[in-house]
């Protein structure tokens, strides 16, 4: 019962470890700005959020156990 | 006194094989720092209208920036500048590596050809020595060998080497040129003109430093030292590092406006065969950078599988990954490096080449041409064996190959039927891989934009949507002050367009890459204001760089203007104000009407008329361009 959890772009580079891809065990219901919190990535460079593929609403949605999250920044040109 | 810069052009009639020296002036250069700038105003004032672009009187200039070969992170870019062969109008493109920094320690601002030489010929720079060589034994070898064989005859290994391969030789109306294999002046055809003048190459040793040529070196070393070390401690510079732009794909599916399908669709429900995970896995061997630049974001790959791709001629970009992938129809990366390989080995620019056979593939599929026109290969989305040897066969004129190296607006005039609908491209360059539905503005630069559609002109809507990013805050001290939605389609959009299409000019002008300066990367505007006066002795302010840049549109906007484009030219495919048929963006399109209000708006803050699109005698004053209204007859009292 794992939550994968991906780190696109820069938004690895406020992982300590700068990891791209993480898991948590049993993380339980999560709203996805509390997850971005405990990430340490700021809400501000996130531009699309999805959940399970589908894109969701950052402020409002939710995800949990078995649910892969996925976290983009605003792609700028190149 | 003059610093940072020589002032020396290199002037080489091809006709005559005559080459000689001519010597700018400081006021002059300082209206027109190098690159796009410098190379518009001669281009402007030496090229007679209605000139072939593919005859011998079209005049091709490659221009270095004032900052080009400083020795700081992403000073490294070059502009080469003619009329373009695929839109018949300003022509440009810029590219990395080593050959503009090298051309720049041999003592030249830029190289300005004319004429075309009876044989093809490869010109041979050591600092103050010229001399126009013999090429006939290289015409029709591949850039590899012909860099070794250039290297052997003129006795310097680490000779830098910019030259045209077998597409661009056999006049691909987007073939590009290539300095060191791995950089690329991509867009705008400009190889073909170099193949047209029977240029196969330049090559240039240099033996000056350039900090010895600024007006105060310390500072500039100071510079790259604190630039070097910022690299890995600014997130947008640290992803490029990591990843390079293949890291943009997976987002950019899931934002809805990953280009599938020939721009029908935003999402590819291949994606996670394109994708960064997918790349390092399957093609990545290696990491390399331009002169003297900390970023490293070039990507090199090589394969040895389902297709062999070798590791001479670079990675493929994202560009070219949503080209040959997504566009497509195509998840198999390999085949995407394969085809990447291709067009860098024939030295064709890799996003027309791929929206060309993506076009041919809707015309396959509408059975608009058949396997007599493609020479039997069955020419699907998703055929990834057709696409690359559709690569193949565009280099070669062979089949279907030599009506699509026409590029998609000219196949599609051939063809007739419903094909010019399936041809995506703005004044007849082929759309780069970003979606204008998902960032309205970004529409506005392909459809403004005199080179065509292409993807550099600003920074792109998403990174200015939040006023609390890094983006944003980065675009701030160049006079952004709201944040707008991606989507929104304004007046307040059209402004936020314009004065980050002055600072992109600018950067092209000056010789930065647009990987390094805020807001799409980590240089901070001071440091850039430092560097242009540490090099240059000129105490500059942001709105003075601002107006180099505008004034280089303004030339380019001009050259069009004489060559007869319309209002009618600054537009967009008729698909992009039609829904998007899948994805996060399913059913979005550019509101046609808000568009031309936008562009209203946009012609307006330029001081344009927006009628005819014709820069107005007061703005042309204002940007001290009254020499060219004069020159193209811009009516007094507009």
């Amino acid at each position: 019962m794992t939550m994968r959890v991906h780190l696109g772009g820069h938004l690895s580079w406020y992982d300590p470890g700068k990891r791209a891809w993480l898991e948590f065990a049993e993380p339980g219901p999560i709203a996805l700005l509390e997850l971005v919190r405990r990430l340490g990535v700021p809400p501000a460079e996130i531009a699309v959020a999805t959940v399970n593929r589908r894109a969701v609403d950052l402020e409002t949605a939710v995800a949990g156990d078995e649910d892969t999250v996925e976290f983009f920044t605003a792609v700028g040109g190149g | 006194m003059r610093y940072g810069y020589s002032g020396k052009i290199l002037r080489v009639d091809l006709a005559t094989h005559r080459v000689w020296t001519e010597t700018l002036s400081e006021e002059f250069y300082r209206l027109y720092p190098g690159g796009k700038a410098l190379a518009a105003a001669i281009l402007l004032k030496e090229l007679a209208p209605g000139v072939d672009p593919l005859g011998p009187g079209n005049i091709l200039i490659l221009a270095n920036g004032l900052l080009t070969g400083a020795p700081f992170s992403t000073a490294t870019r070059f502009s080469a500048v003619a009329r373009s062969p695929l839109t018949g109008g300003f022509g440009e493109s810029e590219a990395g590596g080593f050959w503009g920094p090298e051309l720049k320690l041999a003592g030249w601002e830029a190289i300005v050809m004319t004429g075309r030489s009876a044989e093809p010929v490869y010109l041979w720079i050591r600092d103050d020595q010229v001399e126009i060589r013999d090429a006939r034994h290289l015409w029709r070898h591949d850039p590899e060998e012909a860099q070794a064989v250039i290297r052997q005859e003129t006795g310097e290994k680490l000779a830098r080497v910019l030259q045209i391969g077998l597409g661009a030789e056999n006049l691909v109306r987007y073939g590009c040129m290539t300095n060191e294999l791995r950089h690329f002046n991509g867009r705008s055809g400009m190889g073909a003109v170099m193949g047209s003048k029977h240029v196969k190459a330049v090559a240039v040793r240099g033996s000056g430093r350039y900090l010895d040529a600024a007006a105060e070196a310390p500072p500039l070393g100071d510079l790259g030292r604190r630039l070097a070390k910022a690299v890995k401690e600014h997130p947008s510079s640290w992803d490029l590092q990591v990843r390079g732009t293949p890291g943009l794909t997976a987002g950019l599916d899931a934002a809805g406006i990953l280009p599938t399908r020939n721009f029908r669709q935003g999402s590819f429900e291949g994606v996670d065969g394109l994708r960064w995970e997918t790349y390092e896995k399957e093609l990545l061997s290696g990491r390399r950078s331009c002169f003297a630049c900390a970023v490293r974001c070039k990507r090199e790959v090589k394969v040895d599988d389902r297709y062999e791709v070798s590791d001479s001629y670079g990675g493929p970009e994202y560009e070219t990954i949503a080209g040959f992938g997504s566009n497509c129809g195509v998840d198999d990366l390999q085949a995407v490096a394969k085809a990447n390989e291709l067009c860098n080995r024939y030295t064709m620019d890799s996003i027309s080449a791929s929206s060309a056979i993506s076009f041919a593939m809707e015309c396959f599929e509408h059975g608009l041409i058949g396997p007599r026109d493609t020479g039997g290969l069955d020419l699907r989305f998703g055929n990834a064996e057709a696409m690359v040897a559709c690569v193949e066969m565009i280099a070669r004129r062979e089949h279907i190959g030599d009506l699509l190296a026409e590029g998609a607006r000219r196949a599609a005039e051939a063809i007739g039927g419903d094909a010019p609908l399936f041809a995506m491209h703005v004044k007849g360059q082929e759309l780069p891989m970003h979606d204008p539905r998902g960032k309205v503005g970004v529409g506005l630069g392909y459809a403004i934009n005199e080179a065509g559609a292409d993807h550099l002109t600003a920074v792109h809507d998403p990174m200015l949507a939040n006023p609390e990013s890094l983006g944003f805050k980065g675009a701030q001290p160049l006079g952004i002050t709201e944040a707008l939605p991606p989507r929104e389609l304004s007046a307040r959009k059209a402004a936020n367009y314009a004065r980050m299409e002055n600072w992109n000019s600018f950067e092209r002008a000056i010789g930065l890459c647009f990987f390094g300066p805020t807001p799409r990367s980590f240089i901070p505007v001071d440091d850039v204001l430092t560097a242009v006066t540490a090099a240059s002795g000129w105490e500059v302010s942001a709105e003075e760089l601002l107006r180099i840049g505008e004034r280089a549109t303004n030339l380019a906007r001009l050259f069009n203007v004489r060559e007869g484009f319309t209002r009618g030219d600054d537009t967009l495919p008729e698909r992009l104000f039609q829904p998007l048929e899948n994805g996060a963006l399913a059913g979005a399109s550019i509101p046609r009407e808000e568009f031309e209000q936008a562009m209203t708006a946009l012609y307006q803050l330029k001081g344009w008329d927006p009628l005819t699109t014709v820069p107005t005698r007061e703005r042309l004053a204002e940007l001290e361009l009254e020499w060219a209204a004069d020159l193209v007859g811009v009516p007094r009292g507009q």
